[in-house]
């Protein structure tokens, strides 16, 4: 599917949409229609998640999944307040997402619900808890 | 009763740290447990708090290998995010320098699957045509491995007249070698004995777990960026996908090895076709708020870089997804059912680069404290 092909797919779960080019487009989104267009994407032939990238964005950290709708990549926006650090997790529609979601946990600090294996990927076991490196309140100590 | 296997962080048969927990139950494995984070060194966050100039050296020295895959990711998303158009001669200098390095990488993992079934004659043919790739590459960029070639706006190094009837005869050369290579790995029977049904990753689970690269087209997917999301001057080029069906570790071998061959075929049609013109634009060391998405297939698979730019010279938010770290799933449906002796090759034969696999965080523990390592002391500075 190309740009307009996915945009057509998707408009009726997200807010607003913006065509870059032929094989890019931007969307935003909210928890509740995010879980409707997932079977959506599916059904159209969607199965893979490049990747999950997690931005700190002062009071709020934003979740985008990158889908590879071939050749167009979705880049689907998700704000999360960080007084409810919290998504469903995807890993029951697309597997490929098991890792990229245990990264958002540790390095964001966003709670993954239902995720089926919710351990650290990458940090230390005797890293601290709470101490999530790509937050923007995280400073290096040495500094 | 099953017993526990430990599998690193250091082994023989691993050529990064990394820790894998295997539950056997006599020679059979039946789960398998992956450990990663052992050489993380914070790159994502690095990037945050360096100049966009400063990070193409930065993205550069995620891996040593693919150095050329991760600055060509790293650059065409920063000129995205810029909207900068990048010179024609640039564009096919970039695709050269790709193609050199997937031969010289399919070469050097081909040595050591090799040496991982034990079969070193094989190992060190494959290590002695990996060198005429390396001279080339130190004839384009003056460096052997790391090329330091890419910038913003397109490369350093021009690929000069004279240098193309050398790396004509060079590819020539290596074609050769390598149908010969084809020819050794699909008929001799140590290799068939050691990877023929071995390791299987079925067509469902590389689809299913979002597999990349040569992995995933061993198993009968046909995606490569190369030809569904064109970057650098592929979309001007005509070559192959490699596919192969049965998913084993031969089926690993011999897609990597025909890509060998298509590779030289994309060299030598961009070499042919190289416009004459400038090799760089330049670049305003700010950028305006944006957001742009780069990717590329790296000689593991796709790699994928997300930027957000804020105004200043730094970025926002980088984020890198190596092949490797999309590949790691993968383990699991191709271990489980096999034995203990399979284990060195069915891990090779993702061809894993844990370095661009753990690079996310700023990372140094000792025993009960964290503690972080500051620029200055890695760099050994005193103050």
């Amino acid at each position: 599917m190309d740009s307009k092909e996915v945009a057509d797919l998707i408009k009726a779960h997200v807010g607003d949409v913006r065509i870059v080019s032929e094989r890019r487009l931007f969307a935003t989104s909210d928890k509740q229609r995010f879980r409707d267009l997932l079977p959506a994407l599916k059904v159209a032939g969607v199965t893979h998640l490049s990747t999950i990238t997690g931005v700190d964005r002062g009071n709020a950290v934003e979740v985008i999944y990158h889908f590879d709708c071939q050749p167009a990549i979705l880049n689907l926006k998700i704000s999360l307040s960080k007084d409810d650090l919290k998504i469903f997790t995807i890993t029951d529609i697309f597997p490929g997402a098991v890792l990229y979601e245990r990264d958002l946990m540790e390095m964001l600090g966003v709670k993954v619900e239902g995720h089926p294996d919710p351990q650290r990927l990458f940090l230390p076991d005797d890293w601290p808890e709470g101490a999530h490196p790509l937050r923007k309140e995280f400073e290096r100590e040495s500094k | 009763m099953t017993f526990v296997v430990p599998f690193g962080p250091q082994h023989p048969a691993l050529k990064e740290p990394e820790y894998f927990r295997f539950e056997v139950k006599g020679e059979e494995i039946i789960d398998l447990n992956v450990r990663l984070g052992y050489i993380h060194r914070g790159i994502e966050r690095a990037l945050q708090e360096r100049s966009y100039l400063h990070n193409i050296y930065l993205a550069e020295r995620i891996c040593g290998i693919c150095n050329v895959a991760h600055t060509t990711a790293y650059c065409q998303t920063i000129e995205q995010l810029a909207n900068i158009e990048v010179p024609d001669r640039a564009r096919f200098i970039r695709t050269i320098l790709c193609e050199l390095e997937r031969i010289h990488s399919h070469l050097l993992w081909a040595g050591v699957a090799a040496h991982e079934i034990g079969f070193n004659t094989l190992f060190m043919f494959f290590w002695r045509d990996r060198e005429l790739v390396l001279d080339l590459k130190e004839m384009i960029s003056g460096n052997r491995q790391i090329s330091a070639s890419n910038t913003l706006g397109g490369v350093r190094r021009d690929v000069k007249p004279e240098y193309v009837p050398t790396m004509l005869r060079v590819l020539n050369k290596l074609e050769k070698e390598t149908k010969y290579y084809i020819d050794v790995c699909t008929s001799d029977r140590t290799i068939l004995a050691r990877c023929m049904g071995v390791g299987v990753l079925t067509k469902e689970d590389a689809i299913k777990l979002c597999i990349v690269g040569p992995t995933t087209r061993a198993s009968g997917v046909d995606v490569d960026i190369r030809r569904d999301d064109p970057y650098a001057a592929y979309d001007e080029i005509s070559f192959k996908v490699i596919i192969e069906r049965e998913g084993d570790v031969l089926a690993k071998v011999i897609v990597r090895l025909r890509e060998i061959l298509e590779s030289i075929r994309i060299i030598r049609q961009a070499l042919k076709a190289l416009p004459r013109g400038p090799l760089r634009t330049k670049v305003a060391p700010k950028i305006e708020p944006n957001e742009a998405l780069g990717r590329i297939e790296a000689p593991r698979g796709e790699l994928l870089y997300y930027a957000i730019s804020n105004g200043t010279d730094k970025p926002e938010r980088i984020r890198v997804r190596p092949p490797t770290y999309a590949n790691i799933p993968s383990f699991k449906p191709m271990f489980v059912g096999g034995t203990i002796a399979e284990i060195p090759i069915v891990m090779a034969s993702i061809d894993p680069c844990f370095a661009c696999t753990d690079r996310v965080t700023l990372v140094d523990s000792h025993t009960g404290k964290a503690r972080v390592v500051s620029f200055d002391e890695l760099r050994g500075r005193r103050k």
